[in-house]
């Protein structure tokens, strides 16, 4: 189990376990901020200056996610849009979070959305987002962090604002207190 | 022209043609994070 | 006994009927299902040929010996021209966990010349035993869990 940011996972070849082939690259990385975790993957052919490809990869279908690689067992993990879920097979990509403004209930910006973390190894939770704080600095905040999210910003609780990380280090223990302190645990 | 004046032209358009191939790369490649809708 | 891919490689195959020598040993086909070697390929380029492992009469230190030449036959599928196109060669490949992780470039794989079952894997200074090879193509070759010690 290991954390990896949204961007480390993007532009990874999918590899089949059975051919040992490159079948495809990662090319969006679709997640629910409700439910915390992965859903899917879209995908782009491997080459150069190749585009989009037709198929996706639902996260049920992933066999593991590591630093050099998505796994997959076979090509058949790949499917076309219509046999996927709806959200990993037309994915809203005006919901793109990246660059969104993080805003807390009560106005005031804690910086922009800058990457996903996530904890990959047979399932992918979603941890955190990494933002880029007004003065330009990285920092982290846990999840659930989101109130609401559009395409142009994240509504998150004010008490979000004590609980930026410096580093993933500290993620991982910010979470736990956060949700207790939200009353979920 | 003389000898390093084409030099600095062919260096210039092959960073060009570099810039033009990273650009259309990304253009191509896209991507990004995206949240699903919310139930509701 | 056991021989390797490297060792092997350009190693002269003799027809065992003839005594003619019918070419060198460019690579070596292996099924990863089985893992053992399933077929030699001879040659190189549009003339490469292949001779399956069951054909040979045997895999020697100084030659590959082939029963007859008519054993020999140009590739007959999609996986077999990668092949003779070097395309599937274990020696150089990118070793993949199946977590994802790279766990470096196969430097050797070692093989009971008798058999033709694969018995190791080198990667760096590491020996694998071949029974962890989950699949194998012209990205990667795929090891099961017990070969990743990434956190």
């Amino acid at each position: 189990m290991l954390l990896m940011t949204a961007s480390q996972i993007r532009g990874l070849p999918v590899v089949t376990v059975q051919g040992g082939e490159d079948v495809a690259e990662v090319r969006d990385v679709i997640y629910s901020p409700e439910a915390g975790r992965l859903v899917g993957v879209t995908l782009n052919k491997r080459g150069f200056l190749a585009g989009r490809s037709r198929d996706v990869l639902p996260a049920e279908a992933i066999h593991a996610i590591g630093q050099d690689a998505v796994m997959v067992l076979d090509e058949s993990s790949l499917v076309t849009p219509e046999d996927a879920p709806e959200d990993v097979g037309h994915p809203a990509t005006e919901r793109n979070v990246l660059e969104d403004d993080i805003l807390t209930e009560g106005g005031a910006s804690l910086g922009k959305v800058a990457d996903l973390v996530l904890l990959v190894g047979s399932s992918g939770e979603v941890v955190g987002y990494q933002i880029e704080k007004p003065g330009g600095e990285r920092g982290y905040i846990p999840l659930p962090a989101q109130l609401s999210v559009s395409g142009v910003a994240l509504v998150v609780p004010n008490m979000t604002e004590e609980f930026v990380q410096d580093d993933l280090v500290g993620l991982g223990g910010a979470v736990d207190e956060f949700r207790t302190r939200l009353g979920l645990t | 022209m003389d000898a390093i004046g084409w030099l600095i032209l062919v260096v210039i358009v092959l960073v060009v043609v570099a810039v033009a191939f990273v650009i259309i790369r990304r253009k191509r490649r896209g991507g990004g994070v995206i949240a699903t809708k919310d139930k509701g | 006994m056991s021989e390797s891919f490297r060792s092997s490689a350009g190693r002269k195959v003799v027809s065992r009927s003839s005594a003619r020598e019918l070419g060198s040993v460019s690579h070596l086909l292996v099924d990863a299902r089985q893992r053992r070697i399933a077929a030699v390929v001879i040659g190189r380029g549009k003339k490469a040929q292949l001779v399956d492992w069951t054909q040979l009469s045997g895999f020697g230190p100084d030659a590959v010996m082939v029963g007859d030449e008519s054993a020999l036959r140009p590739p007959s599928d999609d996986r077999e021209r990668a092949a003779a196109a070097g395309k599937l060669e274990l020696v150089g490949k990118r070793a993949l966990s199946e977590q994802g992780n790279e766990l470096g470039e196969l430097d050797d794989v070692t093989f009971d010349a008798g058999t033709g079952v694969l018995e190791e894997l080198l990667i760096g200074t590491r020996r694998v035993h071949a029974g962890s090879v989950l699949g194998s193509g012209s990205y990667a070759v795929v090891l099961g869990e017990s070969q990743d010690h990434s956190p």
